[in-house]
């Protein structure tokens, strides 16, 4: 009963008019009922009669013929509604906000509303539970990194356990300590705005609704003269900050929702969030203002870093982004650090501002390589090694770019944002799908409540990424070559400082190597040819000439054919670009190849890219390589050697022909080439004449001291060319330099101490000493005269020390004696003058 | 029996109670100690046993031990310490020798012995003349009072007594503390007391000839006790018989009597006494124990092993040292009877073979030799042991002066070692581990203390010794581990140090690689490494040339040196004849030509490149050279049919040029040789 009449009151338009009321009869039953549940009828008293009266006026305008109908229809409803209206006690926020639902429908309107809300703060809920757990977290640490004092925290802690009663009790202790204030003295002073600030902090993390206001007292703490205490407030309103700040991104109203009417809820909410805002806005302001000082600037730095890396969503991140990065390339190791790993971790963890800060990061890095002409450090580039750019949708482009290639291929584009115009033609393209996919997205992303935006504007975003990205990387590339072709000119001056020269091109040369696959294609044929120039030290038009070559070190060089195999690898058979300069350049870089000064990882993936993937080689060029691989190992230490064995091993082994060099066969036979004679000294791996010659480095090599290499060698010189026979997988060169690298050397002695019978245990005659001429002269010739004089000095200097000793013992007993007569005498005195005094006494 | 005699008896009753007192103590002491010899065996056994366990968990400790705390010293630490403990065994137990003696000899030497002047002759020094001086002004003095005041004279004597039981103490305290230097705190006293009967030369001389003509044992008995005392002459008056050590004085004549005619006949004399001949082995010696004529010669050789022995701790002049040490020698074979006299004549002869000069280092290692091979194989590892710590010891420093040293210590350390390769190889194979894990912490984390202690003298002498063994002993026994072990070790130092500061351990690295190469015939590839010292980078100011500096006695170069113009002749003439070294052993090689082809390309970049003239001109010379020879091997190898894959007719090539040694490459490097050792001595003497 009581629970129809609850319905009846809360759903007016379904009370019939006033004539039913009548009819109603209220029992004795009902009457004890309400008196015995004052609660449940509590809402009477609470009942907002201006919605009521609003309802019933609204239904009241509606004319007489449609009052009806419109009655009916509700009746029909209240059925669906039924449910729904059980849980939506709350009737304000129905009214408040009907702009927010796109649908006319009015239960579409009724129903998402308490249901979104409910998620919302569910979600709120969640998320602050979280947060808070999160900063209970982040305050430990934060409280270890910045060494705050230690009462303050355990304080902050403590309170966020305890809630609200102690809140209430913490209220007058305030308002005590404000007065008191005064009176303190500097040091109390620094106390008490430490505990100010962590009360401020705690009542803030427990309530932030209704203590909102105290972030300005804490922003107050934070503008003190005194750095520490404006250290302490910057670190407490991070906590603070990253705690309460809302999962979404904060719009103001505009003056015209300002002007409409709200309820008192929503004026509060509009209140908090516009005073978050503002304060989080000054504390940012105030940060950035600081951090020019050298005193704050870590700490500004280690907040603004985790600021970003927690809510890179929020208002203002751009701000953040742009300290950040501006951070990358700092002097301070820590500071560049800290920086290094928020943007990584912005790229990794896209999902948490769906992909836009990453985009104004990269941007941002692009520009500021532009501006500072490339010379930056090398970590501003090499935080692109952590982006990663959605397979999904990167799947999606692979077959238009396919189509596109086959479409327009002879049309030349300019432009690097050609990528987003593709977008928009494949937009048009696929409308249809798309309009249907998108709807059922963005209805399942809004009943999710998440903030991601959708596909199309993901794919606008990591489109735009690559598009900085690369940008950077061409920049770095055109620099480095502009740089070389400037100093070829004048070329004393920069010899010195060769590595130092370009200090972001291995990481650039990296990230192609890894991104290579998302290169335009018409964007490949100019890589190719920066590449091919920086292969040859900097400019291929005069040659190689050795004053270039001084500009990039080997390794650098390497990278850089390294890299155009993997671009040439990535998009196969879409080009045709001719990579046998690469060659040369490979056949000559390994000449200037030194252990130590070049790394010789970059050596061996070299070869294993270049040599041993390759399925098939020119046989000259195989032949070329062969030989100067096996000429490399006999100049160079054994983990390279070993490198370049594998591979000459693995070229052989695919070029049967090349066998040949195995064989003394006078003049190369019938496989010799166009060049009779071998020419070790020769540039291009082509006209050197290989073919001609014969591998007697193998022979030299299998005595080589390193067993691995010598066995390498002996198997290499095993191979025949009669047989093709088949050969077990071999290791890559990279393993093989691994393998025998000295860093990784166990010096274990291989222990197959096989005990060598047929050895001699005793050495032979020869003796190493023989030729010094001291053995044999010496052993006889001992003139006897000498030594009895010499034993006789012997003996004199040993009497006089013992005489010395002697007499000097004796002097010192005299003296001893003679200092004892003092003492004696003073006995004697006592002893008289004892007895006088005895004999007196006994005279009294 | 002189008035002398008597006078020091009744000296010694009034003076010395305490002393007495002492003495009947450690008499008793004695006696417990001799019946604990009696198990001398057993204990010597289970020192040995010790000694193996101590070495094998030193082994094992440095094997599984903490990295951190590696030292070059640290290596047979513990072996060290159970000698110390055997020293002291030797101490204990070998008193016994002289007081078995003492009845036999009492009676003779008392009749024998008769009055000596007590002036002794020569001057005294005139600072003890000062103190005498002073010594009869406070005398006189101390007379006087006592006349003055005879109640005084009471009171010193009772302070007297006092004074000297607390003399006594510190003198015991002290022997205590030197407990270990030598034998004379156990058994000073008994000999001594007869002793202070004094020696003149007529007897020493009727002693010698009734030696020399009779054998006559009990003169020999005598004169070895005389020459023990003169042996510890000196030595001994630093204890506590100072009042009464004006006795035994001998005269300079008698002294250098006493020592010459025992060290020049002792050995023949024992010799004709046991019948046996001059070059008897161990096992004669060993053989004897059981005769009868060995009982009663065997103290007497004791003895004089020791007072030997004992002396030559004492003598610091390296002529008295040398002679000792070639008179011990012939009678080493003695020592077969006293394990533990060889300890200590082991310890005795390593201080001297490490720290003496020429002649003495020399003798000492003879005597070291003949221990080594003569006795037993832990004689053998002793020996070895301690040479390599005393090498250790003392390679921390090298000045040219010493380096003549180090080398004789280094030589004469692997010809001790070559004597018993297996043993040898086994503490080589110790030592070079201890060093490669040295060198992999400093390839791993790169520390400054961990990277100062590769680069450093110490380390390097190592390296060292270990490359001159094994290529000394790479022929004669299977040596292939520790050669590869080595390799890896010396190429891990050339690659921690790569800078141009570090120009002369290259070069040592790379001389050592070279020399290994050339003796072992394996391949070891060096042109990396000499071609990064030709291209060193230095700054372009060169200027005036540098201070001489010698480059033999460095590891590392100092700053300033880096800008002389020496520096760049030396890293280009280093690298020369570096080069050269490693072309002249592989000139005659097949593969030759393609072994030289990349230096050539670099060194013809060089030329090019470089603006000094001479080195321009010695560069190329190299080149025409190193060219000339390809040419010839070129040539001969077009003639042969055979492939690479026949090892063998790839042996044979070219061997018998080889052995006539007269294409123009091998008389380049004779020169380039000569060139450098004259270039060094220039070096040297402008030092001097």
């Amino acid at each position: 009963m009581g629970k129809k009449q609850k319905q009846k009151i809360i759903l007016p338009p379904e009370l019939p008019p006033e004539i039913l009321e009548d009819e109603i009869e209220v029992s004795d039953e009902d009457l004890q009922f309400v008196s015995e549940n004052r609660d449940y009828a509590g809402f009477v008293s609470r009942l907002d009669t201006h919605s009521i009266t609003k309802h019933v006026t609204r239904v009241a305008d509606v004319k007489e013929d449609d009052l009806e109908a419109l009655y009916e229809k509700r009746l029909r409803k209240t059925s669906v509604v039924k449910e729904n209206e059980d849980k939506g006690l709350q009737l304000d926020p129905v009214d408040a906000l009907p702009v927010k639902t796109l649908d006319g429908k009015l239960y579409y309107r009724t129903r998402p509303k308490p249901e979104n809300g409910g998620d919302e703060n569910e979600v709120g809920g969640g998320e602050k539970g979280g947060g808070g757990n999160e900063g209970i977290i982040k305050l430990t640490k934060v409280e270890r990194r910045a060494k705050l004092k230690k009462s303050k925290r355990e304080a902050k802690k403590e309170g966020k356990k305890l809630s609200k009663p102690e809140e209430a009790e913490q209220a007058p202790q305030v308002a005590v300590l404000a007065e008191v204030k005064e009176d303190l003295t500097a040091e109390e002073l620094f106390e008490s705005k430490k505990c100010k600030l962590a009360e401020l902090g705690m009542a803030l993390l427990a309530d932030p609704e209704s203590n909102i206001k105290s972030l300005k007292e804490m922003l107050q703490i934070a503008r003190d003269d005194n750095p520490s205490i404006s250290k302490l407030g910057f670190l407490s309103l991070l906590a603070v900050f990253k705690d309460i700040i809302p999962g979404y991104r904060i719009r103001l109203p505009t003056e015209k929702e300002l002007e409409m009417k709200v309820s008192k809820e929503i004026k509060k909410m509009r209140f908090y969030e516009s005073t978050l805002l503002s304060a989080y806005k000054a504390y940012l302001q105030k940060l950035i203002a600081s951090e020019k000082q050298p005193v704050f600037h870590q700490v500004v730095v280690r907040c603004i870093c985790n600021l970003l890396d927690a809510v890179p969503h929020f208002n203002c991140c751009e701000i953040l982004l742009e300290v950040v990065v501006r951070n990358l390339g700092s002097q301070d190791v820590v500071v560049r650090k800290l920086c290094c790993a928020t943007i990584k971790s912005l790229f990794t963890n896209e999902g948490k501002h769906g992909g836009v800060a990453t985009v104004e990061a990269v941007r941002l890095i692009a520009n500021h390589v532009k501006v500072n002409n490339c010379q930056l450090h090398p970590d501003f580039v090499e935080v692109f090694m952590s982006l990663s750019f959605d397979e999904d949708l990167q799947r999606r482009e692979v077959p238009d770019d396919k189509s596109k290639v086959k479409n327009k291929k002879n049309n030349k584009r300019k432009s690097i944002e050609e990528p987003s115009q593709l977008q928009q033609n494949e937009r048009k393209k696929n409308k249809k799908e798309l309009m249907l996919k998108t709807r059922k997205e963005v209805a399942a992303e809004y009943k999710a409540a998440s903030l991601a935006p959708d596909v199309m504007e993901k794919r606008r975003m990591q489109t735009e990424t690559i598009s900085a990205v690369f940008e950077t990387y061409f920049r770095i590339l055109k620099h480095t070559m502009m740089f070389t072709a400037v100093s070829s000119e004048a070329n004393a001056s920069s010899i010195g400082g060769a590595s130092g020269a370009h200090p972001l091109l291995a990481p650039c040369l990296k990230g192609l190597g890894k991104f290579s696959h998302l290169i335009d294609l018409d964007y490949i044929g100019d890589l190719m040819n920066y590449l091919k120039r920086l292969a040859g030290g900097g400019s291929s038009n005069d040659g190689p000439s050795q004053k270039n070559s001084n500009h990039l070190t080997v390794t650098e060089r390497l990278r850089c054919c390294i890299v155009a195999f993997r671009v040439m690898r990535n998009n196969l058979d879409a080009l045709n670009v001719d990579l046998q300069d690469f060659f040369v350049q490979l056949y000559n870089l390994i000449l200037e190849y030194r252990p130590g000064r070049d790394q010789g990882e970059v050596l061996a993936e070299a070869l294993k890219i270049m040599l041993c993937d390759d399925r098939q080689h020119d046989m000259q060029k195989a032949a070329a390589f062969v030989k100067r691989l096996a000429t490399f190992s006999l100049s160079i230490g054994s983990a390279e050697s070993m490198a370049a064995l594998v591979t000459l091993k693995n070229l052989l082994q695919k070029n049967i022909k090349c066998r040949n060099l195995l064989e003394n066969d006078a003049g190369g036979g019938s496989v010799s080439g166009s060049i009779s004679i071998y020419q070790p000294y020769a540039m291009d791996p082509n006209l050197s004449g290989a073919l001609a010659s014969v591998l007697w480095e193998i022979n030299l090599l299998s005595k080589h001291y390193h067993p691995s290499i010598s066995t390498a060698a002996s198997s290499i010189a095993g191979m025949n060319s009669a047989h093709n026979q088949v050969y077990h997988a071999i290791l890559s060169p990279q393993q093989a330099f691994m393998d025998l690298l000295l860093e990784r050397e166990s010096f274990n002695s291989k222990s197959d101490t096989q005990k060598s019978s047929s050895k001699r245990k005793r050495g032979n005659g020869t003796s190493i000493l023989a030729n010094t001429e001291l053995s044999s002269n010496m052993s006889g010739s001992i003139d006897e005269n000498e030594v009895s004089k010499k034993l006789g000095d012997h003996f004199m200097l040993l009497r006089n020390i013992k005489e010395n000793e002697r007499l000097r013992d004796e002097l010192d007993r005299a003296t001893l004696s003679l200092h004892l007569y003092d003492e004696y005498k003073k006995q004697k005195k006592t002893a008289s003058t004892k007895t006088k005094k005895c004999k007196k006494l006994l005279n009294a | 029996m002189g008035k002398l005699g008597k006078k020091a008896r009744k000296f010694a009753k009034k003076n010395l109670q305490s002393v007495l007192k002492r003495k009947r103590k450690i008499k008793s002491m004695f006696k417990k100690k001799a019946s604990k010899s009696r198990h001398f065996e057993d204990q010597r056994d289970a020192a040995e046993n010790e000694e193996e366990n101590a070495e094998l968990s030193a082994r094992r400790n440095s094997e599984n031990g903490d990295i951190e705390d590696m030292s070059l010293e640290a290596i047979f630490s513990e072996d060290e310490s159970d000698e110390d403990e055997g020293d002291v065994d030797v101490d204990d137990s070998g008193s016994d020798g002289y007081l078995s003696e003492d009845s036999n000899c009492m009676p003779i030497a008392e009749s024998e012995i008769h009055l000596g002047e007590n002036g002794a002759a020569g001057k005294p020094s005139a600072q003890n003349q000062e103190i005498l001086l002073e010594l009869e002004n406070k005398k006189k003095k101390l007379s006087r009072l006592k006349a003055k005041d005879p109640g005084f004279s009471k009171f010193l004597e009772s302070h007297d007594k006092g004074l000297k039981s607390f003399r006594n103490e510190n003198a015991y305290s002290d022997e205590d503390e030197r407990s270990d230097d030598g034998m004379q705190s156990m058994d000073e006293d008994g000999p001594h007391l007869y002793l202070n009967k004094l020696m003149t030369s007529s007897a020493i001389n009727s002693w010698c000839h009734l030696v020399k003509e009779q054998h006559n044992a009990s003169a020999f008995i005598s004169l070895l006790n005389a020459y023990r005392a003169a042996c510890h002459y000196g030595a001994e008056s630093t204890g506590i018989l100072r009042s009464g050590s004006g006795a035994p004085i001998l005269d300079c004549e008698t002294f250098c009597k006493i020592l010459m005619f025992v060290l020049r006949e002792a050995d023949d004399v024992f010799r004709e006494m046991l019948g046996i001949s001059s070059n008897c082995k161990r096992d004669t010696i060993l053989g004897l124990k059981n005769n009868s004529k060995w009982k009663t010669v065997r103290p007497l050789i004791k003895s004089y092993l020791r007072s030997t022995l004992f002396m030559l701790n004492q003598a610091t002049d390296s002529e008295i040292l040398a002679f000792s040490l070639n008179r011990l020698r012939t009678s080493i074979v003695f020592f077969a009877a006293f394990p533990l006299l060889i300890r200590r004549l082991i310890k005795i002869g390593v201080h001297l073979w490490a720290t003496g000069e020429e002649t003495v280092s020399f003798h000492s290692f003879l005597i070291l030799q003949d221990v080594a091979s003569g006795f037993s194989s832990d004689c053998f590892d002793l020996c070895l042991i301690k040479m390599y710590k005393a090498f250790i010891g003392h390679c921390k420093f090298a000045e040219p002066a010493l380096f003549k040293h180090l080398q004789f210590l280094r030589n004469s350390f692997v010809e001790l070692c070559s004597q018993d390769l297996l043993r040898s190889s086994n503490k080589a194979k110790v030592s070079i581990n201890n060093l490669s894990r040295i060198l992999q912490l400093g390839l791993q984390t790169k520390k400054k203390e961990a990277v100062k202690k590769i680069c450093s003298w110490q380390y390097a002498n190592c390296i060292d010794l270990w490359v001159t063994y094994i290529s000394h002993c790479i022929h004669d026994y299977d040596l292939q581990p520790l050669l590869y072990i080595i390799i890896q070790i010396i190429n891990g130092m050339a690659t921690l140090f790569p800078g141009p500061r570090y120009l002369p351990l290259r070069r040592k690295c790379i001389e050592w690689l070279n020399h290994l190469s050339s003796s072992s015939g394996i391949f070891i590839p060096v042109t990396s490494l000499v071609l990064d010292v030709l291209e060193y980078k230095v700054s372009k100011e060169v200027g005036k040339p540098g201070k001489d500096f010698n480059f033999s006695s460095a590891v590392k170069l100092p700053k300033h040196w880096l800008k002389s113009r020496n520096f760049r002749e030396d890293c280009v003439f280093s690298a020369i004849e570096l080069l050269s070294a490693h072309f002249a052993q592989w000139s005659y090689h097949i593969s030759f030509p393609e072994l030289a082809t990349i230096p050539l390309i670099h060194l013809r970049k060089f030329q090019e490149k470089s603006d000094v003239e001479s080195l321009r001109r010695v560069v190329k010379r190299f080149i025409d050279v190193v060219e000339q020879n390809i040419e010839f091997v070129k040539k001969k190898r077009d003639e042969v049919a055979f492939s690479p894959n026949d090892q063998q007719s790839v042996e044979a090539f070219l061997q018998l040029e080889k052995c006539s040694g007269n294409t123009p490459f091998t008389q380049y490097y004779r020169s380039v040789m000569e060139k450098a050792a004259s270039r060094s001595l220039i070096m040297n003497e402008n030092k001097r």
